[in-house]
């Protein structure tokens, strides 16, 4: 498939913004704690009083790949702007406090995996094809993809591929989960701008495990589920380096692998290593 | 673009009417229904405790060790009753993937695990993608394992993305389709909603008072056309998704969304709207969906809006979300092969409003070519899908 170009990426953790604020060590860093909040964001406006944290979170995701852009919400408002969005976890908080009985019956909207990529979309009105990938890095990979494919068909004239997970509301509930999480867990929202490209793109899926990448930037981010490939990337341009990138990601079982030529285009990349210091 | 049009090869499913397509099928053309009250757990306390109940899922050989999850219990049945149609073993595994759309996912393990069950088991399960793995260990496949959820809508993108890894040639085969269960949650949720009628479902009726919710899975085998067998359903020639980016839980009142997707899916189809033989609506007799779905349509099928039958199949089998679109797909497809079209059940006063030629009473003769299936989901999740029936 033609490949997409990265245009612009926004990565907030429960360590800061960008990969560059990471510990050398998640769990030296963490000093014990398992659950490392991004807490929530605070807006204006009576539209966001009772909106979720992870709702507020989407957004300030994408408002922070608008800044790495240089773009105003203007820019990519509109059906020219397709939406992916990806979770693993996300929806659990709000499963949880619906499940307990707290809330009214608008609590029960806010179930939906679909209602996060929704208040992006009813904020910066973005009218375009959407989609919804659920599970951990190998769906963040799968989003990445279908994005490509929709700049690439010409159903869209750029894709957002936005991703959140957060933890603290489940603390109890992922403490009872023994070795099936990594620990710390780090809360994240990341949001990836695409625009066509001239390179290629592929994916490849797989149970074998084979070329795993990423282990150390895990090591320093903590487990993020569907995050850590956002945060690979961000990386990666960091590296102030052009060319291939591979990106991994592994989740019960399966791997997905991403092989992603130019990335970057010149002037992209140009940019990018002045704002570096 | 247009893109390239994708086998339907053969279809399972396991629904209140029905366990496998063909009792589908006649529950459907004989206007039967699956509401019934809820036997499986307690709804004294809730304002409405009826919906399309599966009462007993058909006895599966193995099980393949499978968690005693209903949601993936239901994926098995319907595969199942897929793998009783189509050779899903020939298929080398690695290039075997399962995509499948649902709602609520395995919500249910999470209301166990809130409850007090510690089995990890329960914690995995509550993730909603925890089913499509269930579902890709009992077929053997070592493909790619794809869950979407587009709230209602969820089955449509299921197909779609299917497809996508057809034509990506990263599959050969691709076991796509959706899925939901009922269980306390979604029950206490669109009762507190106060979405759910104390009367029959009725879409496009102008008594119309809510829908029901119902159970089921529902399966496709899709294949690239070469591959396909010749007796296959039919073809997905094209998708459509569009954002409302209007509200969180209700649909744009112009219904804009809805008529970019369906646009957009007959452009992929490379299919004009005066070639639409048959519309299967999302229909889902709520005040609200009703009418805004009849004036999308009668926009996009313009002077031919009369001459164009109609229905909905949510009175017979409740609104089963994350499988609705499947289920109504697989029901094109299966018109055009018998050349009859289901009633629309329940739909005695058609509303002014909806000015539409709905088939209603009993099934209608036709053979219709190629239909259209509409779908609407929670955050403005608009999905349309354009089918030919292999006539």
């Amino acid at each position: 498939m033609k490949g997409p170009a990265l245009h612009a990426l926004g990565f907030l953790s429960a360590w800061g913004a960008g990969v560059g604020v990471l510990p050398a060590d998640a769990r030296l860093a963490a000093a014990g704690r398992p659950v490392l909040s991004l807490g929530r964001p605070e807006r204006d406006g009576e539209r966001f009083r009772r909106t979720t944290r992870e709702g507020l979170l989407a957004l300030a995701a994408v408002e922070s790949a608008l800044e790495d852009g240089g773009a105003h919400r203007l820019a990519i408002a509109g059906d020219r702007t397709a939406l992916v969005y990806v979770t693993a976890a996300a929806y659990a908080p709000s499963n949880q406090r619906f499940i307990e009985g707290r809330g009214g019956s608008i609590r029960f909207a806010e179930t939906a995996p679909a209602v996060v990529p929704a208040e992006v979309a009813i904020e910066l009105h973005l009218s375009g094809p959407y989609a919804i990938f659920l599970g951990g890095p190998p769906a963040t990979l799968r989003g990445i993809w279908h994005a490509a494919g929709l700049i690439a068909d010409g159903e869209c004239d750029r894709a957002l591929v936005l991703g959140v997970e957060i933890f603290e509301e489940c603390e109890g509930l992922y403490a009872r989960s023994g070795r099936l999480c990594r620990r710390p867990l780090v809360e994240a929202a990341a949001c990836l701008w695409l625009e066509a490209g001239q390179g290629t793109l592929s994916l490849e899926s797989g149970r074998d495990g084979a070329g795993e990448t990423g282990t150390d930037l895990r090591r320093r981010l903590g487990e993020t589920f569907c995050c850590e490939p956002l945060a690979a990337l961000d990386s990666w341009r960091r590296m102030d380096r052009a060319g291939t990138l591979n990106l991994t990601g592994r989740w019960r079982g399966e791997t997905a692998r991403l092989v992603w030529t130019d990335p970057m285009p010149r002037p992209l990349l140009a940019a990018t290593r002045r704002e570096e210091p | 673009m247009r893109a390239e049009p994708i086998a339907i090869d053969a279809a399972g499913v396991a629904t209140p009417i029905g366990q496998d397509v063909e009792s589908l099928w006649s529950s459907l053309c004989t206007g039967a229904s699956g509401v019934t009250q809820i036997e499986r757990f307690p709804v004294d306390d809730l304002r409405v405790g009826r919906g399309g109940e599966v009462k007993k899922l058909s006895r599966i050989k193995t099980w393949g060790g499978v968690a005693d999850c209903r949601a993936t219990r239901l994926l098995i049945c319907a595969a199942d009753d897929l793998g009783a149609q189509s050779d899903l073993r020939a298929a080398d595994p690695a290039r075997v993937a399962v995509v499948v759309g649902t709602a609520l996912g395995g919500v249910e393990e999470g209301e166990r695990a809130l409850a007090g069950d510690r089995r990890r088991r329960r914690l995995a399960g509550a993730l909603y993608d925890a089913p499509a793995h269930g579902l890709a260990r009992w077929l053997g496949c070592r493909g790619p394992v794809i869950t979407v959820s587009t709230a209602c809508a969820s089955g449509a993108t299921a197909i779609a993305v299917g497809a996508d890894l057809l034509r990506a040639g990263e599959a050969d085969l691709v076991v796509a389709g959706g899925y939901d269960v009922l269980c306390r949650f979604v029950m206490r949720g669109f009762d507190a909603l106060r979405a759910l009628t104390r009367d029959e479902v009725r879409p496009f009726d102008r008594r119309r008072s809510g829908l029901l919710l119902g159970e089921a899975a529902a399966l496709v085998a899709l294949r690239r056309l070469p591959d396909a067998s010749q007796e296959r359903l039919g073809t997905l020639l094209g998708y459509g998704s569009a954002s409302d980016a209007s509200h969180i839980s209700a649909p744009d009142p112009e219904g804009r969304g809805l008529e970019r997707a369906v646009r957009a899916a007959l452009r992929q189809a490379g299919v004009a709207p005066d070639a639409i033989d048959f519309v299967s609506a999302h229909g889902t007799a709520t005040p609200l969906n009703d009418p805004i779905e009849c004036a999308v349509l009668a926009r996009v099928l313009g002077e031919r809006r009369r001459a164009v039958p109609v229905n909905s199949i949510k009175a017979n089998l409740g609104h089963t979300m994350g499988a609705a679109a499947v289920l109504e797909a697989i029901m094109c497809l299966l018109a055009s092969r018998h050349g009859l079209i289901p009633p629309t059940l329940n739909l005695d006063e058609p509303d002014p409003a909806c000015d539409l030629d709905f088939v209603r009473g009993a099934a209608r003769p036709a053979r219709p070519r190629v239909s259209l299936s509409t779908s609407l989901g929670f955050g403005g999740c608009n999905g349309a899908l354009v089918l030919e029936g292999a006539v």
